[in-house]
């Protein structure tokens, strides 16, 4: 981490800026939802969110790359499977297989994500911009994960089952066999390692959070 | 001496403490220890000496075989330990045994039974030589662990937290299958007869040194089981620190060279990673244990796993 102040001040405007612009994708995200959940019915969300949702969760990669450079604090252990996750149910899910798009599950995956992710950036933009955060701020985002995590984590669970059938008659992604490296994708391998990855994967995470607010809340309190 | 045993965070672990002989040993502690609180047997004790408020660093650990007396502070006839449950323990042997096992019983599965019936593949399989000589390699290689297991490694730990029994079973079990699966498919496409004989000979030849490693690395330490580290001689051992794993990494090379898939490449790529983060801080260890001071040898200029690069 830089020492010096013109070193830290230059972070503080890249991640102050980089907080900021996220956050507004991802509140357009919630906005878009809303009016086309409201307007249309919830087959109409994801048409809606397409653009804003594709931008605002793959700048996201960036933060992997924030958390190996030492910019934040975030654990390479937590930000890596979030976003490798989530980057998987926005692009090798939901644009890949047209089908699953107008499923209601789209719905609920939209308004978990899109809700914490407008509080998380929210939080962090103010942190790297003002240098505080008020508690209303950091209790929404060490509480609401409590509902959304799980919702989120179930929708994309479900999304996943709602595509599976659509994999297997589209062959979208697959190797087959006979080749040169004895090596095969298909259907099979995408449920057994999401299912190897999610089982374990969600509780760790959850866990984490869990802890991570006991801390902070009390920290806070004692302030 | 009266020995008091606190938990982390301060709560006493047994009530009064415990009264032991000016000459007890550690070892006697754990006894009364688990004697008093009946559940925690010694392999589950973990006794530190507490953290002195300024210093920082590891705690000290109490080592078995030594003296309490070693432990006090000059002059008085107490001391306090800072006891931590490990959880419940299993001996290496039983893990090791349980890992092993796996993948020897679950390649020959899927070579042997008509498994590929489920996965959607009817009709009769051709199996190509390069199939069979690599189902042998394979399960003689985990036999050759278990038999390490019990007869020639020695452990500088007894014990392992139960939990390990699941997540190393997970991770060799579900290895072995992925291997399996792909070097026994109906669709399976062989090398070249010769790419075949040069990966299995690099492959024999690693085993057997890979085995000789083993050997040395036992007769550094004593057969009392107190473990303990030395600085490791002979063979390959001058140049490298882990050169039991730099053979082990080769092997694996080796079997792939003769069965090219994708599932033994990841295997070898996720297996060098685990050994080479454990080489990593063995070779630290004994590089700060033999820093040549006080009487100690100096650790010499050596490889840590994998010479040219590591």
């Amino acid at each position: 981490m830089a020492t010096t102040v013109s070193g830290s001040a230059l972070r503080r405007l890249y991640l102050s800026a980089y907080n900021w612009v996220v956050f507004f994708g991802w509140a357009q995200v919630l906005c878009y939802a809303a009016s086309a959940l409201l307007e249309s019915g919830h087959e109409a969300v994801y048409a809606a969110v397409e653009r804003p949702l594709q931008f605002a969760q793959t700048a996201a990669f960036m933060e992997i790359l924030h958390s190996i450079l030492g910019f934040v604090r975030s654990p390479i252990s937590t930000t890596l499977p979030q976003i490798t996750g989530r980057l998987y149910i926005t692009w090798g899910i939901l644009w890949s297989f047209q089908e699953a798009q107008s499923h209601v599950l789209v719905t609920s995956l939209i308004i978990s994500w899109s809700i914490t992710e407008v509080i998380r950036y929210f939080f962090f933009a103010m942190k790297e911009t003002f240098g505080f955060a008020p508690y209303w701020l950091l209790w929404l985002r060490y509480s609401t994960f409590l509902v959304f995590y799980p919702t989120g984590m179930l929708s994309e669970a479900g999304l996943i089952l709602v595509a599976m059938p659509f994999m297997k008659t589209s062959r979208k992604y697959y190797l087959m066999m006979p080749n040169k490296w004895n090596f095969s994708i298909d259907y099979r391998h995408e449920l057994a390692l999401d299912t190897a990855l999610i089982i374990p994967g969600f509780p760790y995470l959850f866990r984490y959070m869990v802890d991570k607010r006991k801390k902070v809340l009390l920290a806070a309190k004692t302030v | 001496m009266k020995v008091s045993v606190v938990s982390r965070s301060g709560r006493e672990v047994v009530k009064g403490g415990i009264e032991l002989k000016d000459s007890a040993k550690v070892a006697d502690l754990q006894e009364a220890i688990h004697a008093k609180t009946k559940k925690y047997y010694p392999a589950r004790q973990r006794l530190t000496l507490p953290a002195q408020p300024g210093k920082s660093g590891k705690p000290v650990v109490l080592s078995q075989k030594a003296s309490l007396s070693e432990y006090c502070e000059k002059g008085s006839g107490s001391l306090t330990v800072v006891f931590k449950d490990l959880g419940p323990q299993v001996y290496y042997s039983t893990l090791f045994f349980w890992e092993y096992v796996g993948p020897l019983i679950i390649y020959p599965i899927f070579y042997y039974l008509p498994v590929y019936k489920y996965f959607g593949y009817e009709g009769e399989r051709v199996i190509h030589p390069v199939q069979t000589y690599a189902m042998y390699y394979f399960c003689f290689h985990y036999f050759k662990r278990i038999m390490e297991t019990f007869f020639v490694h020695r452990f500088s730990h007894a014990t392992s937290p139960v939990s390990n029994v699941f997540r190393n079973c997970a991770y060799y079990w579900t290895f072995g299958a992925y291997i399996a699966y792909y070097c026994n498919h109906p669709l399976y496409t062989p090398v070249s007869d010769l790419q075949m004989k040069i990966g299995f000979g690099i492959g024999v030849v690693c085993q057997i040194a890979n085995f000789y490693c083993h050997i040395l690395l036992r007769n550094l330490r004593s057969p009392t089981g107190s473990g303990g580290y030395q600085i490791p001689r002979g063979f390959l051992f001058n140049i490298v620190t882990c050169a039991n794993y730099t053979t082990e990494i080769y092997q694996w090379l080796g079997f792939n060279i003769a069965t090219q898939t994708v599932a033994g490449y990841v295997f070898l790529a996720v297996a060098a990673a685990i050994m080479t983060n454990w080489a990593l801080g063995k070779h630290s260890r004994l590089r700060k244990l033999f820093d040549g001071k006080d009487g100690q040898p100096k650790y010499p200029r050596r490889w840590v796993i994998l010479p040219p690069f590591l």
